[in-house]
Formats: C-alpha cells, sequence, structure tokens
C-alpha cells in the first residue's frame, strides 16, 4: 500500500516536471520528446488508478501518434523556437 | 496584479489536486463515500450491467460489451467524429496540392 | 531529410512485433482490456514508426493513401452493416451471441478464463472498428508527410 503511493507520489511529480519542460524548452523537438514522456506517465498513473483501456488508448495515441506528428510538423518547419 | 492572479490561480489548483491526490477514494468498493467526483447514489444501472453483462453479450469483457454492445451508438459516434476529422484533413491538404500543380 | 542509422535499424527490426501486439489487442478486445480503438491505434504507431524513421519513398509501395482510406471507408461500413443486421429485434442487436455458430459459444458465468470463439458481434465489430482507426490515423500521417515532401521540393 505505502508502496503504491510512492509510486503515485513520483509519477505526478514527474508528470508536472515533464510538463513545464514541455513548454520551457526552446529546442522544439526536446519539446515533442518531453510530451510524449508526460503521455506515457499519464497511462502509468491510468494503470495504476485501474483503467487499463484508457492507458492503453493514452500510451497508443498519446505517446505514439501525437509525438510522431509533432516531429513531421516540426520537419516541415522550424527547429529552434525564436524570440520575439 | 496580473501575475498575482495567475499564482493564486494555480496554488488552488495545485492544491485542489493534491486534496484529491492524498484521497483516492475507495476503488473497487461499491458506492465509495469519498470519492470527489460525484456520489455514486444509484448505482441501478452499473448493477444491472455487472449482472448481465456476462450473459447477454456473451464476452468476458464488460467495458467491450458496454462500448459495443449496450452504447453502440457512442461507438458509432465516435468512429463518424474520426472519419469527419480525417475527411478535413484530406480535403485541407488536397486543396493545396491541387493549387501547386 | 533521414532519419540516423541507429534509428532506422532500431524500428526495422521493432514493427511487426508492433504490428503484431496491435492485432492481438484487437482481436482479444472481448477478452483482455482493449478493443478496436486501442488496437488500431497501435498498428497506427507502427506504420507511423516506420514512415518517420524511413524516407517515403521506400515505404511508399505498401503504404499508399489510397490503401489505408480504403481500410478506412471498409471498416466503417462494416461496422454500420454489422449493427444494421441485428435489426430483426433493434439497432445494434447482439444477434450473435450464444447462436452457437461463429463467434457464439455460451460463456460461463463467473470468472473464466475466456474462449475466443465467444462473444458475438463484438469481435466482428471490434475487427471493423479496428480496420477504421488504423486507416484513420495512418492516413493522417500519410498526408502530411505528402504536404512535406511537396514542400522540400519546391524550396529545393
Amino acid at each position: 500500500m505505502i508502496a503504491e503511493e510512492v509510486m503515485q507520489f513520483l509519477v505526478l511529480a514527474s508528470l508536472i516536471i515533464t510538463a513545464y519542460l514541455s513548454i520551457k524548452f526552446k529546442d522544439l523537438i526536446a519539446c515533442a520528446i518531453s510530451l510524449g514522456i508526460f503521455s506515457f506517465l499519464l497511462s502509468l498513473e491510468y494503470y495504476i488508478l485501474q483503467a487499463p483501456d484508457v492507458a492503453i488508448a493514452e500510451a497508443g495515441i498519446g505517446a505514439g501518434l501525437t509525438t510522431a506528428i509533432f516531429i513531421l510538423a516540426i520537419r516541415g518547419t522550424e527547429r529552434r523556437e525564436v524570440e520575439e | 496584479m496580473r501575475k498575482l492572479l495567475i499564482i493564486a490561480s494555480i496554488a488552488i489548483f495545485i492544491a485542489f489536486f493534491l486534496y484529491v491526490a492524498i484521497n483516492p477514494g475507495d476503488f473497487g468498493k461499491p458506492a465509495g463515500r469519498h470519492l470527489v467526483f460525484g456520489y455514486p447514489k444509484y448505482t441501478d444501472m452499473d448493477d444491472y450491467f455487472i449482472t448481465h453483462g456476462q450473459i447477454f453479450s456473451a464476452a468476458n469483457n464488460i467495458v467491450t460489451s458496454i462500448v459495443f454492445d449496450f452504447r453502440g451508438y457512442d461507438t458509432l459516434g465516435e468512429a463518424t467524429v474520426l472519419f469527419a476529422a480525417v475527411m478535413g484533413i484530406a480535403s485541407v491538404l488536397r486543396k493545396l496540392r491541387r493549387d501547386e500543380e | 531529410m533521414k532519419m540516423s542509422k541507429i534509428v532506422r535499424t532500431q524500428s526495422g527490426f521493432l514493427y511487426p512485433f508492433i504490428l503484431i501486439f496491435g492485432l492481438y489487442i484487437v482481436i482479444h478486445g472481448h477478452l483482455t482490456p482493449g478493443g478496436g480503438f486501442q488496437g488500431g491505434a497501435v498498428i497506427a504507431t507502427g506504420f507511423a514508426l516506420v514512415v518517420v524513421a524511413y524516407e517515403y519513398k521506400d515505404v511508399r509501395k505498401w503504404i499508399t493513401a489510397n490503401r489505408l482510406s480504403l481500410a478506412e471507408v471498409t471498416g466503417l461500413l462494416a461496422f454500420i452493416i454489422t449493427a444494421y443486421l441485428g435489426l430483426g429485434s433493434t439497432f445494434f442487436r447482439n444477434w450473435l451471441a450464444n447462436s452457437g455458430s461463429i463467434f457464439g459459444s455460451r460463456v460461463p458465468p463467473g470468472i473464466n478464463p475466456g474462449n475466443l470463439n465467444t462473444g458475438g458481434v463484438l469481435p466482428v465489430m471490434n475487427l471493423a472498428v479496428g480496420l477504421e482507426v488504423l486507416g484513420g490515423l495512418g492516413v493522417i500521417i500519410v498526408y502530411m508527410l505528402n504536404y512535406l515532401k511537396r514542400g522540400e521540393e519546391s524550396a529545393g
């Protein structure tokens, strides 16, 4: 029981850290990878909360497909974020 | 002033989610009283699905039997939404190609 | 733009396993967690991995937008037709369950290890929705890649 709560707090803290990093990075590919890690940790959190269906959907779409789509979009545009 | 408002709203948000994370409710027990979102006071539909789902749709996975059998209209709408999204993307990107040619 | 050799080798090694795992999720949708939507998304992830890692002209032979949209339309039509076939009583009637024919075995009540030959129309609908989601999400990626390729050609 204690291990589960410690795991949950670790996952939630990592969620906040990756969400902050994904808006803080200037390299947009690093942002996309950080967002993928965010989705993966979110699917882990769903699995801890006993929702395996949603966990599979989140891991497939969030961590796999949107990362690929973001990388394709970054390929077509600029890689670095420019200061205005 | 604006920064203060932002910090206050973020603090309230984080405090709310920390409260929910510390008291996650009784998962797995029927009609958990400590769940923050929604008190499952009336559980007639849940009990009906749980007791009859395995017999009516002859499947072990009750989630799938609800998604595709009892609530099939929802899945039909979801499939239609996905189809409409793909159709929109195809129309946008195809128009650009025709302009170039 | 080409990815590095490490990425290409590893994705070439990994994508058959991803496709088989997605097919497993789709087929066992009525026994284990998962289903058509999740399995189709996993299969589309495998396609996306190949398409992102390799150049598009290497995979253009067998991942085409026409085939993927054909898969999507076929899946949606099969889903709706399967729902219409239950119109003897109601729309979305599970007309194959407990009938004794294909996918029609009787399931014992309570906790049991599960049998693949059960579920009625649920496996059929899982396959249809899996085909539809795989085609839809794949077609988005292929269209984006086509647009990207045209931009690179006009720029360079």
